[in-house]
C-alpha cells in the first residue's frame, strides 16, 4: 500500500515567530524574535516562548477564555495550517492527528494545585477535564468544527513521526481526504525544574547541536502542524512524504538510513541522544540540525518536517547549525547550496532508543 | 474508502480485577460476581468513599509486581503482553527476528502522575527526580518495545477511554500497510488519586458498585488493567500454522466535535463511527450477533450510546461489562474487545451486572442475564472525553 501523502499547508508557533514568514526568516538565519526568558513563566532557563496573540485572528475570543496554552497553541497551529493551504471549509472527511510529549503539563499541575490547596473533594472538574490529554486535539476539532477521525498520541520525542505514520496511512486507507497533523508542547516552570536538574544550567555559548559531547540543548515550546492529502501525481510539483519508519537503534543496521539525501537531524544539544546519531547515519552523510532555531521538546521534528517542506518548495539548504561539527563525522552542506535529488530525511532519536525516520521529496 | 483486509488475532492476553488472565475474567464474568472496594493503594480525603474495581496484587506476575522502576500500568501492559505472547505461540527469539510494532492505548500512563513530587516542589522544596524518570521510562509502547527488545513502530495513544479500541483499529493498518509483520494492540492504566479525584469531581463517580444502562444509574466505578491483542496478517499466521482466534474485520472512528467531557446528545460521532466501521468490514447492522457496548453508567454516556444502539441495532442484543472491571480508562476498548472474542468464541455473552432496571429515556435494554449469540461478527464500542468515538468489528476466528 502506498501510504504517500502530499503537504498542502504549513501552521507553526514557535520561538522563532509565528507562521510560515517567520520559518522561512529563521531558516535563513534571521534573529528571532523572541529569545532568552519565558514572559509566561518568568523561567530563565532559555526557553524560547512561542505567541499564540494571533490566535484571535482565527477564533472568537470568548472561545478562548478559559483555554490553557497547549489547546491554544494547537488550535493555532492548525488554522495556520489551514490558511496556508487555503482552506476554508472543515468537514467529516477531515481528520486529526496530535502529538504531544507531556500534554497538557501546566493544567495537569493546575489540577493538583486545587486539591492540594483545597482539599481532595474541591478538586476542579474543569482543570481535571482540560487535563487529560487528548483535551488540545478535542478543542482543536471542536472549535474549528473538524468531525473527522480525531488521534492524540504521546509517544515523547517520536510522537510526531507516529504521527505522520497514522496520518499517512488514513489517507492512504480512505479514511479521509485530510488530515491536520502536527505536535505540540508547552514548557513550564516545573519542566525548568526538571530541566536543570537533569542538564544542569543552559550553556551560555547557545545551543551547539553538533558537539556532540557537550550538553547543550535549551528548552523549547511551540506547535507545529502540517495539512496532508492524498498526491495529486501527474505533473503536479508538490512536497510529498514517502514513508516514516520506526524502528530501535539497537540493531539498526547502517542501511536503514539512506545516504542520498540531506538528513535534518533531530540532534538539539542533548549529549544523550548524540551518541545515536553517530551511531545510526553513516559517515560523511550530508545532515543539518534545526533545533536550535525551536528548542528542544519532544515534539519538536514536527517543526523540522514543516521546514522541510520549505526547503524542498525552495531547493536549497539552510543556514548550517550553530558550533563545531567533526567535518570527518559530518558533511554539513553551506547555506544555500542545491538540496540532493532525492530529498530529504528527517530523523529523530528517542530516550527510550526507538528511531523514527520520514523520508520526504518534491515531485 | 476502502475496504481493508483484516488482522487475524493469535493471541490475547488480559489482567483486570474479574480475572488474572482472560479465562479466568470470562469465569467470574458469567458467575456474575463482583465485589469493587475503596481503593486500597491511596488514600484520599472524599467524605464517601467510591469504590473501584483494583487488580489484586496476586493477579500480578511477582517478577512484575517488583518491577517499581516501572508504572503499576507499564507493568499491567507487560503482564497482558506475556499473555497475549504465549497465547500465540511466539517465544522471545523468534519475535526479536521480526518487525514487530507496539501501538497501547493508555491515560494514567501518559500524565504526571507525579503528587509527592510537586507537592514537595511546591512547598520549595528540590525533590528527587526519581518520579519523572520513572514516567519517562514507562511509556506503555515504548517500554513494552524496549523490554522485549523489538524493532518496528511504537504508538502509545492518549485518546481518553476509547484509546485501547483505537490502538487497536491502528495496528490493524500497520499490517495492511507493511509497518510491521506483528503488532501487539492494546491498553493498560492503573487506578491512581490523580484520576479518582478527577472523575469524582466532574460528579459521575457512582458511590455504589455501578449500574450500566439502569434507570437508576448514577455513574462509573474506576477500575484498571490491561489488555493486549497479537495482530498478525491472517496468510503470516496460517504460515506459522498459529490458530486465529479472530479477526479484526472494521474499525470507524470519529469526533463529537462537541463538548469536552459529554456526548453529542443525538451520538453524531458514534454514529459516524459505527458506519465506517461496518462499511470496511463489509457487513450491515443485521450481521451483527452481540455488541459489546461501552456502558460507563454515567446517565449521559448510556442514554446517548443505548440511543444510537436502538436506533442502528434494534434486534441485536449488547451487554456492558464495565459492571465487571470498572471503567478501566485507556484499557476499557482492549479489555472489551478481548471479552468480545471470548464470547464470540464461547457462544454467549454474560449479563450486564447492576442492570435490573430499563430506563424509558433509552428505549433500548441490555442483556441482564448471561444470553446465547448466534453469529460470526461482534462489535465493540467505546466513548470518551473529547467526543472521541471508536467502534471495532471483530469477527470469529478459526474454531
Amino acid at each position: 500500500m502506498s501510504a504517500r501523502a502530499a503537504v498542502r499547508g504549513i501552521g507553526v508557533a514557535g520561538g522563532f515567530g509565528t507562521g510560515v514568514a517567520a520559518l522561512r526568516g529563521a531558516l535563513a538565519g534571521a534573529p528571532s524574535g523572541s529569545a532568552g526568558q519565558n514572559a509566561a513563566t518568568g523561567d530563565a532557563a532559555g526557553c524560547r516562548p512561542a505567541d499564540t496573540a494571533s490566535l484571535a485572528d482565527f477564533v472568537d475570543r470568548k472561545a478562548l477564555r478559559r483555554m490553557d496554552t497547549i489547546s491554544r497553541l494547537s488550535i493555532l497551529g492548525a488554522s495556520l495550517a489551514l490558511r496556508d493551504a487555503g482552506v476554508e471549509r472543515v468537514d467529516e472527511r477531515m481528520g486529526v492527528v496530535l502529538a504531544t510529549g507531556y500534554g497538557p503539563s501546566g493544567t495537569t499541575l493546575g489540577f493538583l494545585d486545587s486539591f492540594i490547596e483545597s482539599g481532595d473533594a474541591c478538586s476542579s472538574p474543569t482543570l481535571f477535564s482540560s487535563s487529560v490529554h487528548n483535551a488540545p486535539a478535542a478543542n482543536l476539532s471542536t472549535l474549528l468544527g473538524v468531525t473527522g477521525p480525531n488521534l492524540s498520541i504521546s509517544q515523547f520525542e517520536v510522537s510526531a513521526s507516529s504521527a505522520l505514520l497514522t496520518a499517512t496511512l488514513w489517507l492512504a486507507e480512505g479514511r479521509v481526504d485530510r488530515v491536520l497533523v502536527g505536535g505540540v508542547d508547552e514548557y513550564g516552570p516545573v519542566l525548568g525544574y526538571c530541566w536543570r536538574r537533569l542538564f544542569g544550567e543552559p550553556d551560555a555559548a547557545g545551543c551547539h547541536p553538533l558537539e556532540t559531547r557537550r550538553q547543550s540543548a535549551r528548552p523549547g515550546e511551540g506547535s507545529a502542524f502540517l495539512l496532508l492529502e492524498r498526491p495529486a501525481g501527474g505533473t503536479a510539483s508538490e512536497v510529498v512524504i514517502e514513508t516514516v519508519r520506526m524502528g530501535r537503534v539497537e540493531g539498526a543496521s547502517a542501511a536503514a538510513i539512506p545516504a542520498d539525501r540531506l538528513l535534518i537531524l533531530g540532534a538539539d544539544g542533548h549529549r544523550r541522544c548524540a551518541a545515536a546519531y553517530e551511531r545510526l547515519v553513516p559517515r560523511g552523510s550530508a545532515v543539518t540540525t534545526l533545533g536550535h532555531l525551536w528548542g528542544s521538546f519532544p515534539t519538536a521534528t514536527a517543526f523540522d518536517a514543516a521546514a522541510a517542506v520549505l526547503l524542498l518548495q525552495d531547493g536549497r539548504t539552510p543556514e548550517p547549525p550553530p558550533g563545531p561539527a567533526d567535518p570527518e563525522r559530518w558533511h554539513l552542506p553551506a547555506a544555500g547550496e542545491p538540496l540532493p535529488a532525492a530529498g530529504i530525511g528527517l530523523l529523530r532519536v528517542s530516550g527510550s532508543g526507538e528511531y523514527a525516520l520520514t523520508l520526504m521529496h518534491r515531485t | 474508502m476502502t475496504r481493508p483486509s483484516p488482522a487475524a488475532i493469535t493471541g490475547i492476553g488480559c489482567i483486570c480485577a474479574a480475572g488474572r488472565d482472560l479465562a479466568a475474567a470470562m469465569t467470574s464474568m458469567a458467575a456474575g460476581g463482583r465485589a469493587p472496594q475503596p481503593p486500597v493503594r491511596f488514600a484520599t480525603g472524599h467524605p464517601k468513599r467510591y469504590p473501584v474495581f483494583g487488580v489484586p496484587d496476586a493477579f500480578v506476575p511477582a517478577d512484575l509486581l517488583g518491577r517499581t522502576d516501572l508504572l503499576l500500568t507499564t507493568r499491567f501492559a507487560l503482564a497482558a503482553t506475556r499473555q497475549a505472547l504465549a497465547d500465540a505461540g511466539w517465544d522471545a527469539a523468534a519475535l526479536r527476528a521480526a518487525r514487530v510494532g507496539v501501538c497501547l492505548g493508555t491515560t494514567v500512563g501518559s500524565a504526571l502522575n507525579i503528587e509527592d513530587f510537586y507537592r514537595e516542589h511546591r512547598a520549595g522544596g528540590e525533590p528527587d527526580l526519581e518520579a519523572i524518570e520513572r514516567f519517562l521510562r514507562s511509556n506503555p509502547a515504548a517500554a513494552v518495545s524496549r523490554e522485549l527488545a523489538l524493532d518496528g513502530p511504537v504508538q502509545t495513544v492518549v485518546n481518553a477511554c476509547s484509546s485501547g479500541t483505537d490502538a487497536i483499529g491502528i495496528a490493524a493498518s500497520w499490517l495492511r500497510a507493511g509497518a510491521c509483520d506483528v503488532a501487539l494492540a492494546g491498553g493498560a492504566d492503573e487506578l491512581c488519586r490523580i484520576i479518582y479525584n478527577g472523575f469524582i469531581s466532574l460528579m459521575i463517580t457512582d458511590e455504589h458498585p455501578c449500574r450500566p444502562f439502569d434507570r437508576t444509574r448514577r455513574g462509573l466505578n474506576l477500575g484498571e488493567g490491561a489488555a493486549v491483542l497479537v495482530l498478525e496478517r491472517p496468510a503470516d499466521a496460517a504460515a506459522r500454522g498459529a490458530r486465529t482466534r479472530a479477526k479484526v474485520l472494521g474499525y470507524g472512528s470519529a469526533c463529537d466535535a462537541h463538548h469536552l467531557t459529554a456526548p453529542h446528545p443525538e451520538g453524531r460521532g458514534l454514529r459516524r463511527a459505527f458506519a465506517e466501521a461496518l462499511a470496511t468490514a463489509g457487513i450491515a447492522a443485521g450481521d451483527v450477533a452481540f455488541i459489546n457496548a461501552h456502558g460507563t453508567a454515567t446517565p449521559d454516556n448510556d442514554r446517548v450510546e443505548g440511543r444510537v444502539l436502538h436506533d442502528l441495532f434494534p434486534e441485536t442484543p449488547f451487554v456492558s461489562t464495565k459492571g465487571y472491571t470498572g471503567h478501566t480508562l485507556g484499557a476499557a476498548g482492549a479489555i472489551e474487545a478481548a471479552f468480545t472474542v471470548a464470547c464470540l468464541e464461547t457462544g454467549s455473552i454474560p449479563g450486564s451486572v447492576g442492570f435490573t432496571e430499563a430506563d424509558p429515556e433509552i428505549n433500548a435494554t441490555p442483556a441482564a442475564a448471561p444470553l446465547t449469540i448466534r453469529g460470526d461478527v461482534a462489535i465493540s464500542d467505546s466513548l470518551a472525553f473529547g467526543g472521541n468515538n471508536a467502534v471495532l468489528v471483530l469477527g470469529r476466528g478459526d474454531r
